[in-house]
């Protein structure tokens, strides 16, 4: 209670400083004067009377000082005035004020920025209801395990899923979803146009377990997701908005879910939109059907499972929990279950695992770091230039009793005001770039979601705010500590003239400037490395030739197109028609574009024996595999290398035939591949079953065609089987379109084909080669770009800072440099003084971080898979560039140095 | 040339202020002239405080609760503001002239004695 009260009492003091301050002063003068009374009465001339009264009394200000310290904050008073102070200074200055406060906005901005993607990524809860407690569980798959964090956090199977929840105590429910890795996108038709959407099966508890309530309507009730009770669908409120214009009456609508009618039971709110891993738009239930929850299925892992923890249960147990009953299921189950264990993560820790986005964020956040030291370098320098010209206001304060803290206090006062000014106008900035960025996320679905939920939040105003203050310390406190350790009494001399300033000033200034030269080399770097694995990576043979091709999807649904020869009849009637228009030089499918991953087939080669389940062999028994069409590759123009290409005798009546691609031949056929025979089976789907249970198809390679990479970037090239889409039909698949123009223009063309055909079939996924290309290389651009970016900014920023130090100390030196051109010093002989005195800090600077920089290249490729770069030029010309750049900097104020007539020179003081 | 108030200037003991300032407002409020006057004269001139430091110490005898203050006319016919001291300030006294005799008596025994 009592600090509690004291507190109260000195705050409400502080608010009535005013009328304490007058009674005080009152009181304190009556006394002098009552004194003075007395001397005149004891016979002291009047002069004298006052003077003694007044030193019999001691000093007044102090005194009041120390009455107000018993009642208030002194410090709170203090800091207001200096405060005042500070932004009385700033008024005067306005030129000082404009770049500091610009240059700390630029750098606190940018830091706000790349921080707003770490919170969205890293920090944000799920919006659930306690979303502490609401847990993940995966497999583990100890086999795999240490190799990467991926196998610890293996999907569910079905059977396993089941046993879980009935033997767990940890958690209070789980439920379970289908997996987010697996592409769950579903047709909506029944809404004003048909319309892929991500959506999800769930199970009946799902909203239950995520405490997420419906906006509209009802959540799924239990046993909805048994087979036979599961037509009921959910939808997220922004679909509800988009595609029924959020009309109430909508509950109780049917609606054809990948031609299957649902009924609508209830809206969900937006909320689950801030979390970037739940992509859904629409939910139904999760129903297993017998073949999902056969002992076989085990070895099917596709589900997400969540589960909310029991009160009083910690993380940890209801790991361990899950590992023991996984134990226990891998004992009853050796086939499909031996080493797999279980896993329990939270949603947040999920996220930031999945995201793999931790080394990317690092270095941007490393690289807005430098560019913030960087601009704390040139704010420093500014100030200690200014300082010097302060030093006599600071030397009269400290003649009139101000301590060494105080003044430094006071500086450090004036750098928060700057600081605080900065950060609010960075914050403006940062909501800028934030719209920049919006634009950048756009390479894959999931940065889409990410984009999305890019914003200004809390997180990134208290880091905004708490990075203002640590600048304005870090900032001030070489200038503060510097001017408060000067002796007054030298300054106050020094003042009146300063053709030689003190040393030590100069080399904290130099020193300042060499960090920054360091800093914006080892950013460049970084941001060279970058820049080029991307370009090396876009101008590495791609296999095929991406421009002028356009690509959509197209997923077929409704009952008809279950037989597959209604999906070959649709897509050869849809080809026929781009064929036809005079745009297309051709057009072709594909179940999988290239730079895409494709599809996995379990294959087997004729004459060699079939490898064990889970053995070496069968592991590298496994191929892309794509569905094609007759002219694929002619429309793609990958390369033939080998036989021929399919036709459209190539049917389901004709001999089965397969294409490979040369990492294929050359791997398993080292004597050639042609003639030989293969069979391919697709993975497809959880209920297809174990792969090598049905009797092979032998097939024969027909053709052997050039490698495709999977992504962009990718090092070393994986095998490919490619069978005739005539002889393995697919109801999903590709339009593959080579124009004579502008691919994008016929977009409208390829809607129109397909919707001539059958008008309730939705086109999707518009997307030139090119655009796939880029997508497939992960933001790998937006990091070069945002590298390079800042780069620059630091590089700017110090080459600013050189010549602002030059200029000035150049300044300083006039008079000196006067008596030198006096004297019979030529102007090439003051500018080389000039250049040389500046270059052991230009080398120093430069030298320290070349030094730093040789070890960017290990740091870049130990923290991004599949990243190489041949670095050699940029290791050696980035510092050249640096070095020239501040030459540069440095060569202006000299040249304007040495142009100065002598005579005005000497006359300036 | 001597000032007055220059020559036989003894501080006063650390510590005493606050009960020397009490034991003057026994006998009645006053205001800090009074005050400093008060101790002044009682010890013959050979105490002296700082004059001004008898505020700071006011301020803090205020916010004790040791004594209260108000704006009165003064006998010269001046607007000045008077302490007062209260119970709690009575029972301050008590306690530091007590505190402060048992530490003198146990000085003089050592003087005595040694």
């Amino acid at each position: 209670m009592g600090w509690l009260s004291e507190l109260g009492r000195r705050l409400t003091f502080f608010l009535r400083r005013g009328r304490f301050h007058r009674e005080l002063d009152d009181e304190m003068r009556t006394h002098v004067e009552l004194k003075t009374q007395n001397h005149l009465q004891h016979g002291l001339p009047p002069d004298a009377a006052r003077y003694a009264a007044r030193r019999e009394f001691g000093n007044p200000v102090l005194l009041r000082e120390q009455s107000i310290d018993f009642w208030a904050y002194r410090w709170i008073e203090q800091f207001g005035a200096d405060l005042r102070v500070g932004l009385r200074m700033l008024v005067k200055n306005p030129g000082f004020a404009t770049v500091a406060v610009l240059t700390l906005a630029l750098g606190i901005g940018a830091n706000s920025v790349i921080f707003s993607v770490v919170s969205t990524m890293l920090l944000r809860k799920p919006p659930v209801r306690d979303p502490d407690r609401l847990m993940m569980l995966f497999s583990r798959n100890i086999g795999a395990a240490g190799t990467s964090d991926e196998a610890n956090r293996s999907p569910v199977s079905p059977p396993d899923f089941l046993d879980w929840r009935a033997q767990t105590t940890a958690f209070e429910a789980i439920a379970g979803a289908s997996s987010f890795e697996n592409d769950t996108h579903v047709t909506l038709s029944g809404g004003s146009e048909p319309e892929r959407v991500p959506g999800g099966e769930v199970s009946a508890n799902y909203f239950e377990v995520l405490g997420i309530s419906p906006l509209l309507g009802r959540a799924f009730l239990p046993g909805e997701d048994q087979a036979g009770h599961n037509r009921v669908m959910l939808l997220r409120a922004d679909l509800w908005k988009r595609s029924f214009g959020a009309d109430p009456r909508v509950l109780g609508r049917a609606v054809k879910v990948n031609g299957d009618a649902y009924t609508v039971i209830g809206v969900m709110p937006d909320t689950f939109r801030q979390l970037w891993i739940f992509p859904e738009q629409l939910w139904i239930p999760l129903a297993f059907t017998p073949a999902q929850m056969s002992p076989a299925a085990r070895a099917e892992r596709s589900l997400s499972v969540f589960g909310r923890l029991r009160p009083g249960v910690s993380e940890v147990q209801a790991r361990s929990e899950l590992e023991t009953i996984a134990r226990r299921i891998a004992a009853g189950n050796p086939e499909t279950n031996k080493d797999w264990g279980g896993n329990v993560l939270t949603l947040q820790e999920y996220a930031i695992q999945e995201s793999n986005a931790g080394p990317a964020l690092a270095f941007l956040m490393a690289a807005v770091g430098f560019v913030l030291l960087i601009a704390c370098a040139n704010l420093a320098n500014l100030l200690l230039a200014r300082n010097a010209n302060r030093q006599r206001e600071f030397a009269i304060r400290a003649a009139l009793g101000a301590g060494r803290f105080r003044v430094a206090r006071q500086l450090l006062s004036e750098c928060l005001l700057l600081a605080l000014l900065g950060g609010g106008l960075g914050l403006l900035f940062a909501t800028w770039g934030v719209h920049l960025l919006h634009g950048l996320f756009n390479w894959n679905e999931w940065s889409l979601l990410i984009s999305e939920q890019l914003s200004i939040d809390r997180n990134v105003l208290l880091f905004t705010l708490a990075v203002s203050v640590a600048t304005a310390m870090i900032f001030g406190l070489a200038p503060a500590f510097q001017i408060s350790r000067r002796d007054p009494n030298s300054a106050l001399k020094e003042g009146s003239r300063s053709s030689t300033a003190s040393r030590e000033h100069h080399r904290l200034q130099n020193l300042l400037v060499a960090g920054q030269l360091a800093l914006s080399l080892i950013l460049l770097v970084g941001a060279g490395l970058f820049a080029k694995g991307f370009v090396d990576e876009m101008h590495s043979k791609p296999g095929m030739n991406p421009h002028k091709v356009l690509t959509a999807s197209v997923s077929l649904t409704g009952a008809v197109y279950q037989d597959p020869a209604q999906q070959v009849a649709f897509f050869q009637n849809v080809l026929r028609r781009l064929g036809n228009s005079p745009e297309a030089e051709s057009a072709a499918l594909a179940s999988d574009l290239p730079f895409t991953f494709p599809g996995r087939a379990y294959f087997l080669i004729e004459g060699r024996p079939a490898p064990q389940p889970n053995s070496k062999d069968w592991r590298l028994s496994w191929a892309g595999c794509f569905a094609i069409s007759p002219g694929y590759f002619h429309t793609t123009q990958i390369p033939l290398r080998a036989g021929r290409e399919f036709t459209s005798a190539d049917d389901a009546s004709s001999s089965p035939v397969v294409i490979v691609n040369e990492a294929f031949a050359q791997k398993f056929f080292s004597e050639g591949a042609l003639g030989r025979y293969i069979s391919v089976s697709p993975e497809r789907g959880p209920s297809a079953g174990s792969p090598e249970s049905t009797k092979p198809v032998w097939r024969e390679i027909v053709g052997v065609v050039g490698n495709v990479n999977e992504y962009v970037g990718q090092s070393t090239w994986r095998p490919h089987v490619f069978v005739p889409m005539l002889q393995q039909p697919d109801g999903s698949m590709n339009l593959v379109v080579r124009l004579r123009a502008d691919p994008a223009a016929f977009a409208a063309s390829v809607r129109r084909a397909v919707w001539s055909v059958d008008k309730d079939q939705p086109v999707t996924n518009f997307r030139t080669m090119d655009r796939v290309l880029l997508d497939s290389s992960q933001g790998d651009n937006v990091m070069a770009e945002l590298m390079g970016a800042f780069a620059v900014i630091a590089l700017v920023m110090a080459a600013v800072g050189i010549y602002g130090l030059i200029a000035y100390l150049v300044g300083r030196r006039t008079h000196e440099l006067g008596v030198r051109m006096a004297l019979g010093a030529r102007r090439r002989e003051v500018l080389l003084l000039v250049l040389r005195s500046s270059m052991p800090m230009l080398l120093a600077g430069v030298g320290v971080g070349f030094l730093i920089s040789l070890a960017m290249p290990h740091l870049v490729t130990a923290s991004f898979q599949d990243f190489h770069v041949h670095s050699g030029w940029i290791l050696v010309g980035t510092p050249v560039t640096v070095l020239l750049v501040a030459l540069a900097s440095c060569y202006f104020p000299a040249r304007r140095a040495s142009r100065v007539e002598p005579t005005v020179a000497l006359r300036c003081e | 040339m001597a000032k007055p108030g220059e020559f036989s200037k003894t501080e006063i003991p650390p510590g005493t202020l606050y009960m020397l300032i009490l034991k003057t407002l026994e006998g009645g409020p006053r205001h800090g002239y009074g005050i400093a006057q008060r101790i002044h004269q009682l010890s013959h001139d050979v105490l002296r405080v700082e004059e001004g430091s008898l505020y700071p110490a006011l301020q803090r005898m205020l916010i004790k609760g040791w004594v209260v203050a108000e704006w009165r006319t003064s006998e010269t016919n001046r607007r000045a503001r008077f302490y007062r001291l209260t119970p709690l300030g009575r029972k301050q006294l008590g306690a530091e002239v007590s505190e402060f005799d048992r530490v003198m008596q146990a000085i003089v025994r050592v003087l005595e004695t040694a």
